[in-house]
C-alpha cells in the first residue's frame, strides 16, 4: 500500500486495516481515560434525565409505571447507545473540521469512508462503557431485575445500532457539505425514541426502520430471558438484513456527499 | 540547483511535463466556483511538472488560486478540467494509491491532535499514512531530536507553544515518510531561529533523502532561502515558474533610494501618486524617499526629479530580492503600476 522513502535505521513496513483500527481505538481510549470529564458528564445527564423519567413517572403514573419499568430500562440503554452511534460520525467529523485534522483522514492510503467508520466504531466500544454503566445505575436505582445474557446482549444490541452507524455516515456526509447543519441533525436522536417504542405499536412495516426491530428482539432477550439461538433465523436474518441495509445507505450518502464537497471545494472548510 | 523540469510536447503543441522522474504532474487543471455571471475562476488551465527531490515554492497574493491550485493537486477539490498525476499515478482515479506517496500540511499548527501527546501525534499520523508505526519508531526519535522536541515527546501538544506546535505538525507530516509533502506557510508563528532551523531541515530532507517539496508561503526570504524553483500565481494563472537565480536576473523592476534637500512635501507627494513608495523619510531640509518601479518608470522619476530641479544628493540602488521580482509581477499582472 505505501511508497515511502527510507532512511538510516528505518524499515518501514505497510500498515494493514489492523493497525489502522489499533491506531483509532487506541487515540479514542487515550482521550477517554485523559479527558474523563466529558464521558463523566454525558453519564450523569443521562442518569438525570432517567431519573426525571422514573421518579416524576412514578409520582404520576405510580403502578403503571412500575409495571413496564423493565421495558423503559431496555429501550433507554438502546436509546444511549443509538445516540452514541449516530453522533460518533457526525459530531466527529465537525471536530475534525476544526482542529483542521479532516484532510489528513481524506488523504489517507486507507480511504475516508473506512477510517470515519472505525472512527465511529471505536466510539461506540467508548459508548458501549458509558452506556453498561448507565444501565448498571438504573438497575440498581430501580431495583429492577433483567436477564444480562452478555452475547446475546452485545450481538443483538451491536446489529441493532450498526442501522444507526449508518444514519450516522449520512449525517457525517451532509455535515461534510453543509458543516453548520450538524448541530441541527442531532436533534434527529430523538426520533429514535419513537423507533425504540416502535414494537410497543405492532406495526409491521415498522420493523423496517433502524432500531425497531433490533429493539423488540432486545426486550425479549433481556426481559424474557431468551438467547440468540432462540430466535427464528428470519428474526436474525431481518436484524441483519436492516443493519447492513442501512450501513450501506449511509455509505453511499457519505461517498456522494463527499465527492459533492470535493467538487464544490468545501471539503474540510468551516 | 533544478533549472526546470524537461518539457515535452502533448502533439497538439502545448508543452507538458515529462513523466520521467516528475513527482507531481499538473496539466491543464483549471477550477472554476459558482455558475453564470457570478462564477469565478480560482485556477486557469495550469499546467506544470515537479521534479522529484526538489523544493517548489508557490507564491501569489491572496485569492490567487494558491489554496485552490494545492487542494486540486490532492484531490480536495476536484477540477472542472485537467489531470494531475502523482508519481505517475492519477490522483482523481486512483486518490488511494497516490496518497500513499503524499502527506500535507495544509492548517499550521492545527494539523494534529491537539489533546494527544507529540510522540502520540506521530505514531497515529504514521498509521493514517499507511506505515506501520513501530518500524519507524527510530525516524520518529530522529524527527523529534532534529526539530529540537525530544524533550517534549510526551507532553500533550495543547500544552505547547504555537511554534512548538507548527514543529509538531511537520513532524507528523514527515512521521509516515511520505516522498512528497505539500506545505502550506510551515514557518508561520515561527522565531527566526525556529524558521531557520526548520529550512535547514527540509534542505537536509531534499538532499539527503531525496523528498520533492512543495511549499506555500508568504515569507518570501524563506521561499528564496530554501525553494529550488517557484511558481508564481496571479488571477488563477501561473505568471512565472523558474529558478530564483532566473526570476532575479529577468526581472525589470528597480528599487532606488533618493534623499535631497530639494524633495519637498509637494514633490513628494507628486512621486508617491505615480510609483510605489516604500519608504519616506523627512530630512531637515528635504527627505528620503525609497521605491520601486520598471526601467521605463527610472527614467521618468529622473525626468521629473531633473523637471522639479531636485539636486541628486543621493542616489542608491537597492539589488532586487524574490519580493520585488513578486510584487512587480503580480502588480503588472493586475494592471496596478
Amino acid at each position: 500500500m505505501t511508497a515511502r522513502h527510507t532512511d538510516a535505521g528505518d524499515a518501514p513496513r505497510n500498515a494493514g486495516y489492523y493497525h489502522l483500527s489499533k491506531a483509532v481505538l487506541y487515540r479514542e481510549y487515550l482521550i477517554f481515560v485523559r479527558y474523563p470529564a466529558n464521558a463523566i458528564g454525558g453519564i450523569i445527564v443521562a442518569l438525570f434525565f432517567f431519573g426525571v423519567l422514573f421518579y416524576g413517572g412514578q409520582m404520576v403514573a405510580g403502578q403503571a409505571l412500575t409495571d413496564s419499568i423493565e421495558g423503559i430500562i431496555v429501550g433507554y440503554f438502546l436509546w444511549t447507545l443509538s445516540v452514541g452511534a449516530y453522533s460518533s460520525i457526525s459530531n466527529d467529523i465537525g471536530s475534525e473540521v476544526q482542529w483542521g485534522t479532516l484532510e489528513r483522514h481524506v488523504m489517507t492510503p486507507f480511504g475516508f469512508a473506512p477510517v470515519a467508520l472505525l472512527k465511529g466504531v471505536a466510539k461506540i466500544v467508548r459508548t458501549f462503557i458509558t452506556s453498561t454503566i448507565i444501565l448498571a445505575v438504573m438497575i440498581g436505582i430501580t431495583g429492577t431485575t433483567l436477564e444480562l445474557h452478555l452475547f446475546t446482549i452485545v450481538v443483538i444490541a451491536t446489529l441493532s445500532i450498526v442501522s444507526v452507524l449508518g444514519l450516522g455516515l449520512a449525517a457525517g456526509g451532509v455535515t461534510v457539505l453543509y458543516k453548520q447543519i450538524g448541530n441541527w441533525l442531532n436533534l434527529l436522536q430523538f426520533g429514535f425514541i419513537v423507533l425504540i417504542s416502535a414494537p410497543a405499536f405492532d406495526l409491521g412495516w415498522l420493523q423496517f426502520l433502524p432500531l425497531a426491530h433490533g429493539s423488540a428482539l432486545l426486550q425479549r432477550a433481556m426481559i424474557d430471558g431468551i438467547r440468540l439461538w432462540e430466535f427464528t433465523p428470519a428474526e436474525i436474518a431481518l436484524l441483519v438484513g436492516v443493519a447492513a441495509g442501512y450501513l450501506v445507505l449511509g455509505y453511499a450518502v457519505f461517498q456522494y456527499a463527499t465527492r459533492r464537497a470535493r467538487r464544490l471545494g468545501v471539503l474540510g472548510d468551516y | 540547483m533544478i533549472e526546470s523540469v524537461s518539457e515535452v510536447s502533448d502533439g497538439v503543441g502545448r508543452s507538458v511535463p515529462d513523466s520521467r522522474n516528475v513527482a507531481v504532474a499538473v496539466d491543464g487543471l483549471s477550477k472554476r466556483f459558482g455558475d453564470g455571471e457570478e462564477a469565478i475562476t480560482a485556477v486557469n488551465d495550469v499546467t506544470f511538472g515537479i521534479e522529484t527531490g526538489s523544493i517548489v515554492g508557490l507564491l501569489g497574493p491572496n485569492g490567487a488560486g494558491k489554496t485552490t491550485l494545492i487542494k486540486s493537486i490532492l484531490g480536495m477539490v476536484l477540477p472542472d478540467e485537467g489531470t494531475v498525476q502523482i508519481r505517475g499515478i492519477d490522483v482523481y482515479d486512483r486518490p488511494r494509491e497516490a496518497y500513499a506517496y503524499v502527506d500535507a500540511m495544509l492548517e499550521g499548527a492545527r494539523n494534529d491532535y491537539w489533546r494527544l501527546t507529540v510522540r502520540e501525534n506521530l505514531r497515529y499520523f504514521a498509521t493514517i499514512s499507511g506505515v506501520d508505526p513501530d518500524s519507524v519508531s527510530e525516524r520518529h526519535d530522529r524527527l523529534l531530536a532534529q526539530l529540537g522536541l525530544t524533550e517534549k515527546a510526551d507532553v500533550p501538544v495543547r500544552e505547547l507553544s504555537r511554534g512548538m506546535k507548527q514543529k509538531v505538525s511537520l513532524a507528523s507530516v514527515l512521521a509516515g515518510g511520505a516522498e512528497i509533502l505539500f506545505l502550506d506557510e510551515p514557518t508561520l508563528g515561527l522565531d527566526i531561529e525556529s524558521s531557520r532551523t526548520l529550512q535547514r531541515e527540509l534542505r537536509r530532507l531534499v538532499e539527503e533523502e531525496g523528498l520533492t517539496v512543495i511549499l506555500s508561503s508568504h515569507g518570501m526570504d524563506v521561499v528564496e532561502t530554501v525553494c529550488d524553483r517557484v511558481l508564481i500565481m496571479s488571477d488563477g494563472t501561473v505568471i512565472a515558474d523558474d529558478t530564483v537565480d532566473a526570476l532575479l536576473q529577468g526581472t525589470d523592476r528597480h528599487t532606488i533610494e533618493i534623499a535631497s534637500s530639494g524633495l519637498t512635501g509637494r514633490i513628494v507627494s507628486k512621486l508617491r501618486t505615480r510609483f510605489d513608495t516604500l519608504s519616506v523619510e523627512q530630512l531637515e531640509p528635504g527627505a528620503r524617499i525609497e521605491l520601486t518601479t520598471d526601467s521605463d518608470g527610472l527614467y521618468e522619476l529622473m525626468d521629473r526629479l531633473r523637471a522639479e530641479d531636485v539636486p541628486l544628493e543621493h542616489v542608491r540602488t537597492v539589488e532586487p530580492d524574490l519580493e520585488d521580482v513578486f510584487v512587480g509581477m503580480t502588480s503588472l499582472e493586475s494592471g496596478d503600476r
